[in-house]
């Protein structure tokens, strides 16, 4: 498609057409031509703006977590002199963050690991067999995507504790596992609907049972989908802050989120400690932006550009 | 193409066979039974018995020690008649969800718009564009804290870098600017998001209309405004919809923030909801339940009234 426009842009103009330069009046040819013009200027300067503004912070919390807070208070914009990677170490043995880093990996890969499985599973059901209640079935579970958590919170916290899985990590991803259980499903069904039903004629002629069929022909086949959707949850998850604030009160299982609050509140004023303690927080997910950032790109949209 | 089109259906040769799709496959209802139980069950113990207990609580006075009162709407009508409180948080949501709904809307079309027109480096600035979409809403808030703060903070910082020392305030300590202060951080945060749709509806186009705008020579304002912009209008119609239901939850931004202060002027309905419930001394999950059924119903009403206006708009498109 940018190949057409492209060429309906450069290509076909007609000669004829407007000043010798290209005539500037074209939106393509006036702001995107590959070579410089003047027009393009205030279209630049705006681009170069917003991209400090997008960037910037992150940049500048970067700086600060390897300076030390006095260095930051003599100057909050330097860059880093002497660089400090004893902080990483000091944050993460004395502050406890090793402890919330953990924790935050077990609830995410565990809660990811169960969605994919049981996602996929249902799935799989909803869209290949027909049954009585499938409807209904879909219905209750993609309706769990337009829940407030509020409406689940206050009784998930006395339910929890009902189930004694009150201040656990186990609580934490079966809860995890149900507030994206809808989006997961919304995902693959509508992508593993569309695998041809001759692939799963085929595989039965073949004598495939059940669950050879999902396992050797919807999983493989589903997989862009199905990671997809992983990075989607993954990000989500490692992000997720009100159910763990709510259902977890123990220091040792704080995941990061809970734990970067905690360590603020008792060091409002160690601006650089607190800035090391971000970056612990999102070095991850911006490592695996760095080497995945379509695939993630796409996970994080797939919602929405269904 | 239809989606639905692979889904099972009696086949060709199922009907050559003179059998339908179930007896085809022989399906047994253990097979889906175990397929789908994990899922159902889930779903049973951590959203609908949830959900059932909320409102079974709103109708209640929860005490400590789980002991409880019959009610019946006394929640309900404490809420809508007897709480200002209640209405100052549906006041500051909407003006939040509203305002930051349009911003991120039209902030993520112009973005889009600006990387759709081929400047150099569009790939990667599309790449950095999206990161804040990624940091979780402790990170941005601490971030955006640092931003609004008074002394140093780098908003006040451009301010005084300028002249314009009236301008500066503590932006989060001032109840005229707070909630605004905060929809800033918001809109940061998904700016990104809005414009990676509207970038791939516009490469979606179909070439030969922005051909012909070309043709007639129709300026580049002109064509976004006449051209563009129309025929986007499922996409912004789908994300306007989709940001105002997320916004309409907003929580966790706020409570990072500003908790609902300064003088309840961020004070949002979610924020409110779990200030009662687990803030508050007066430990009762009652009340706190029943403003969040309110809230979730007329969420609701608003998912219902948006499907059916986009439903029905959709055959005026282009």
């Amino acid at each position: 498609m940018s190949f057409e426009i492209r060429k309906y842009a450069f290509g076909r103009m007609p000669r004829y057409v407007g000043s010798p330069d290209g005539g500037g009046v074209h939106l393509l040819a006036a702001v995107g031509g590959p070579r410089f013009r003047a027009r393009r200027l205030p279209l630049m300067i705006f681009v170069l703006l917003y991209t400090i503004l997008a960037g910037g912070p992150l940049v500048w919390v970067a700086m600060m977590s390897i300076r030390t807070t006095p260095e930051i208070l003599d100057n909050p914009y330097a860059l880093p002199s002497i660089i400090h990677w004893e902080k990483f170490a000091s944050a993460w043995i004395d502050s406890n963050y090793g402890t919330y880093f953990w924790n935050s990996i077990m609830a995410v890969a565990g809660a990811v690991c169960l969605l994919t499985m049981i996602g996929a599973m249902a799935a799989h059901c909803l869209a290949r067999y027909r049954f009585r209640g499938a409807g209904l079935v879909r219905f209750a579970i993609l309706s769990g995507m337009v829940l407030p958590p509020q409406l689940l919170i206050l009784s998930l916290f006395q339910i929890l504790i009902g189930y004694g899985l009150y201040n656990s990590l186990t609580g934490l991803i079966l809860v995890y596992v149900s507030s994206q259980l809808g989006m997961t499903l919304y995902i693959l069904e509508g992508f593993f609907a569309q695998i041809p039903q001759d692939l799963f004629d085929a595989a039965r002629m073949d004598g495939y049972g059940d669950m050879d069929i999902f396992l050797r022909i919807t999983i493989p086949v589903g997989l862009p989908a199905i990671i997809t959707t992983m990075m989607l949850n993954l990000v989500i998850l490692w992000n997720e802050f009100l159910f763990a604030v709510v259902l977890l009160t123990d220091d040792d299982k704080r995941t990061l989120p809970l734990g970067t609050m905690h360590f603020i509140g008792g060091h409002q004023l160690d601006i650089g400690m607190v800035a090391t303690g971000l970056m612990i927080a999102i070095v991850p997910v911006l490592l695996l932006y760095a080497f995945f950032s379509e695939t993630m790109i796409r996970g994080m949209t797939a919602g929405a550009l269904r | 193409m239809d989606p639905d089109e692979n889904r099972a259906q009696p086949s060709i040769r199922d009907s050559y066979l003179g059998r339908s799709r179930s007896e085809a496959h022989q399906t047994a209802p253990g097979v889906i039974a175990s397929l789908i139980g994990p899922a159902a069950f889930i779903y049973v113990a951590f959203t609908l018995y949830p959900v059932l207990r909320t409102v079974w609580n709103s109708l209640h006075t929860v005490r400590a020690g789980g002991l409880t009162d019959w009610v019946g709407i006394g929640n309900y009508s404490e809420v809508l008649t007897h709480d200002p409180f209640f209405w100052n948080a549906v006041g500051n949501t909407v003006i939040f969800t509203v305002v930051s709904t349009v911003l991120d809307v039209a902030g993520g079309l112009l973005l889009a718009l600006c990387l759709f027109a081929k400047i150099p480096f569009a790939r990667l600035l599309r790449v950095v564009w999206f990161t804040p979409v990624l940091i979780s809403y402790v990170v941005v808030g601490i971030i955006w804290a640092w931003v609004f703060d008074y002394d140093w903070g780098p908003l006040n910082m451009v301010l005084r870098g300028f002249g314009l020392d009236a301008l500066t305030r503590s932006w989060l300590g001032d109840p005229r600017w707070a909630l605004w202060a905060v929809m800033a951080a918001h809109v940061w945060k998904w700016l990104g998001f809005n414009m990676i749709i509207f970038l791939a509806a516009l490469y979606a186009l179909p070439g030969e209309v922005l051909g012909a705008a070309e043709l007639d020579y129709c300026g580049w304002f002109a064509k976004t405004i006449y051209v563009i912009v129309p025929m986007l209008r499922p996409t912004i119609a789908n994300l306007l919809a989709l940001s105002f239901i997320g916004k309409m939850m907003v929580f966790d931004l706020i409570w990072i923030m500003t908790r609902g202060g300064p003088l309840w002027s961020t004070e949002t309905v979610s924020t409110y909801v779990y200030k009662r419930a687990f803030d508050w001394n007066s430990f009762s999950l009652g009340y706190p339940s029943a403003i969040a059924v309110v809230w979730c119903v007329i969420i609701l009403a608003f998912v219902v009234a948006m499907n059916l206006l986009l439903r029905r708009s959709k055959p005026l498109e282009f």
